[in-house]
């Protein structure tokens, strides 16, 4: 749980991970380690295997072959008790947020603190203090001061942006993973939304992984890029290096078609220098 | 052009052969049973008596009337209460979003069970069992409605958005805390309209348990046409039509309030 366990171990690394959807190819990376309290943001186009790869993070989709280490751990080898343990170690922020819609700010906030409250009174809407002190602190934190009983169906796309990022933060989790957290925005309130993710997750030295659409959002924020191609890594490395010139090649007109998934099946993936 | 009016003709043949079929069944099933049509010879003459005899009301039953209808009521709202409060847990265990196939499944066939017994031969049973009185008659609308409501609820549960669940349990909240924080919130106002809807029904049910013993105003609704007492059948009838218009209406202001 301890947030700056940086013993050296990285958070994340995969060795020679492959995911399969059917016949397609959608994740397919030989080599790819992030340090804890790293900021990764992950470009690519749609389809390049960013989702899947913050969902194998997340244990939701499990990789074909490889391995796949998380915190030191493997999180295809869990059971259901630990799993959960282990989900509780990673929180997630959806493009679409996945608030709970009739709740209040509040009540909202504190299901990100469930894995580790009494149950019996949790149920009932009680908490120990020190959790309410905890949200009340992060409601100020991410500007949200005086709507906690607001019900989240009544906010603001920008507020509700807001909510999601303190309940990633209430679950006190060691990586936050963001998938297109701003895409729902305009751009100003998604650099600034990004800002505010950025600068909590820093006073935490948390680690974090955004999947991103917008380059230029990606360079300011990022304390490392990774940019994906048909699921493979074809950039990897500090936010200053990557100009306009990688973006064009990682957008490029030919983005990934079928054909070029399908050449990048495994067996024939392995001929090719990665 | 051509092609649009050959759909046009497609449509309207597939809809005059489901119509064609679905009378022609009916007509079959009545032909079939013992319909006899020539009853209803003189009926309109009967009928107009038995109006023309509940005039004027003999409001001298009124505060009778009044007492069992508070009874009714009570059966109807215990009943449901009651109901309600064992239906939710085998609303969450039969919803296929929530358990694996091997509980949803058992737990809908039971709901199914329960809801197939009528409710008059729940009644019966349990007059024999539990005696005559409106116990009897709060136990018989629960259990029935237990079928219903839970049935009701798991589809409803059923529909609530994946993310939001998955969002809630991925925190690490465990299945209690997923049901309570990420599936009900979003099904409130369906399970709560649904649950007064039923309520409405259980009121009108419970009139008629009466008949059987099992308390409420069925009682003296049997009385009194079975005594040819028409007149104060017309102070039941008024009562029982003013009680449920204003619980439709209440229950319309409900399920406006809560969304």
């Amino acid at each position: 749980m301890d947030s700056s366990s940086s013993d050296g171990r990285p958070a994340i690394s995969l060795r020679g991970v492959h995911v399969l959807y059917g016949r397609i190819m959608a994740l397919d990376i030989e080599r790819l380690t992030i340090a804890s309290g790293e900021r990764v943001f992950v470009l690519g186009c749609s389809g390049s295997g960013k989702t899947t790869l913050s969902r194998m993070i997340k244990a939701r989709v499990r990789p074909s072959a490889g391995k796949l280490s998380v915190l030191g751990i493997d999180p295809c080898a869990l059971g259901r008790a630990s799993r959960s343990a282990y989900e509780r170690c990673i929180a997630m922020i959806d493009q679409e947020f996945h608030l709970v819609p009739r709740l209040s700010v509040m009540d909202n906030l504190m299901t990100g603190a469930l894995g580790r409250v009494p149950v019996a009174a949790s149920l009932l809407g009680w908490y120990p203090l020190a959790e309410l002190e905890r949200a009340e602190a992060i409601l100020a934190e991410v500007d949200l001061e005086g709507l906690e009983g607001r019900r989240v169906d009544t906010l603001s796309g920008g507020q509700r942006q807001r909510v999601a990022i303190a309940r990633a933060l209430m679950q006190n989790a060691e990586i936050i993973v963001a998938d297109e957290p701003v895409s729902n925005l305009d751009p100003e309130l998604a650099e600034d939304a990004l800002e505010l993710l950025v600068d909590c997750v820093a006073r935490r030295g948390v680690t974090l992984l955004v999947n991103l659409h917008q380059p230029d959002l990606a360079r300011r924020f990022a304390s490392r890029i990774v940019g994906l191609s048909a699921g493979r890594v074809v950039y990897d490395g500090p936010p200053e290096a990557f100009g306009d010139k990688q973006t064009e090649f990682l957008y490029r007109a030919e983005a990934p078609d079928f054909k070029v998934i399908r050449a990048v099946k495994r067996g024939e993936a392995g001929a090719e220098p990665a | 052009m051509a092609n649009l009016r050959r759909t046009w003709m497609r449509r309207a043949s597939a809809h005059g052969a489901f119509w064609a079929a679905t009378v022609a069944l009916a007509v079959g099933l009545i032909m079939l049973g013992d319909f006899e049509f020539e009853n209803f010879k003189g009926s309109g003459s009967r009928f107009t008596r038995f109006f023309t005899r509940m005039a004027p009301p003999d409001w001298s039953v009124t505060h009778l009337v009044l007492r069992s209808t508070a009874e009714t009521l009570t059966i109807a709202f215990v009943g449901t209460l009651l109901a309600l409060i064992v239906s939710l847990p085998l609303g969450f265990l039969a919803a296929s979003n929530m358990t694996p196939p091997w509980i949803a499944q058992p737990t809908k066939w039971l709901l199914g069970f329960i809801r197939s017994i009528p409710l008059i031969v729940v009644a019966m049973i349990l007059v024999t069992a539990v005696g005559l009185g409106p116990l009897t008659g709060t136990l018989a609308i629960a259990f029935h409605s237990v079928g219903m409501l839970g049935k009701f609820y798991a589809e409803e549960f059923e529909t609530a958005d994946r993310g939001v669940i998955n969002a809630v349990r991925g925190s690490g909240a465990n299945w209690l805390q997923t049901v309570r924080f990420g599936l009900f919130p979003q099904c409130v106002p369906q399970v709560l309209a649904f649950t007064i809807y039923r309520f409405e029904m259980n009121f009108r049910d419970a009139a008629v348990l009466g008949l059987v013993g099992a308390g409420g105003i069925g009682l003296y609704i049997q009385m009194y046409i079975g005594g040819f007492q028409y007149q104060k059948v017309a102070v039941l009838l008024i009562v029982i039509i003013v009680v449920v218009t204003a619980l439709d209406q209440l229950s319309f202001w409900a399920r406006r309030w809560v969304r």
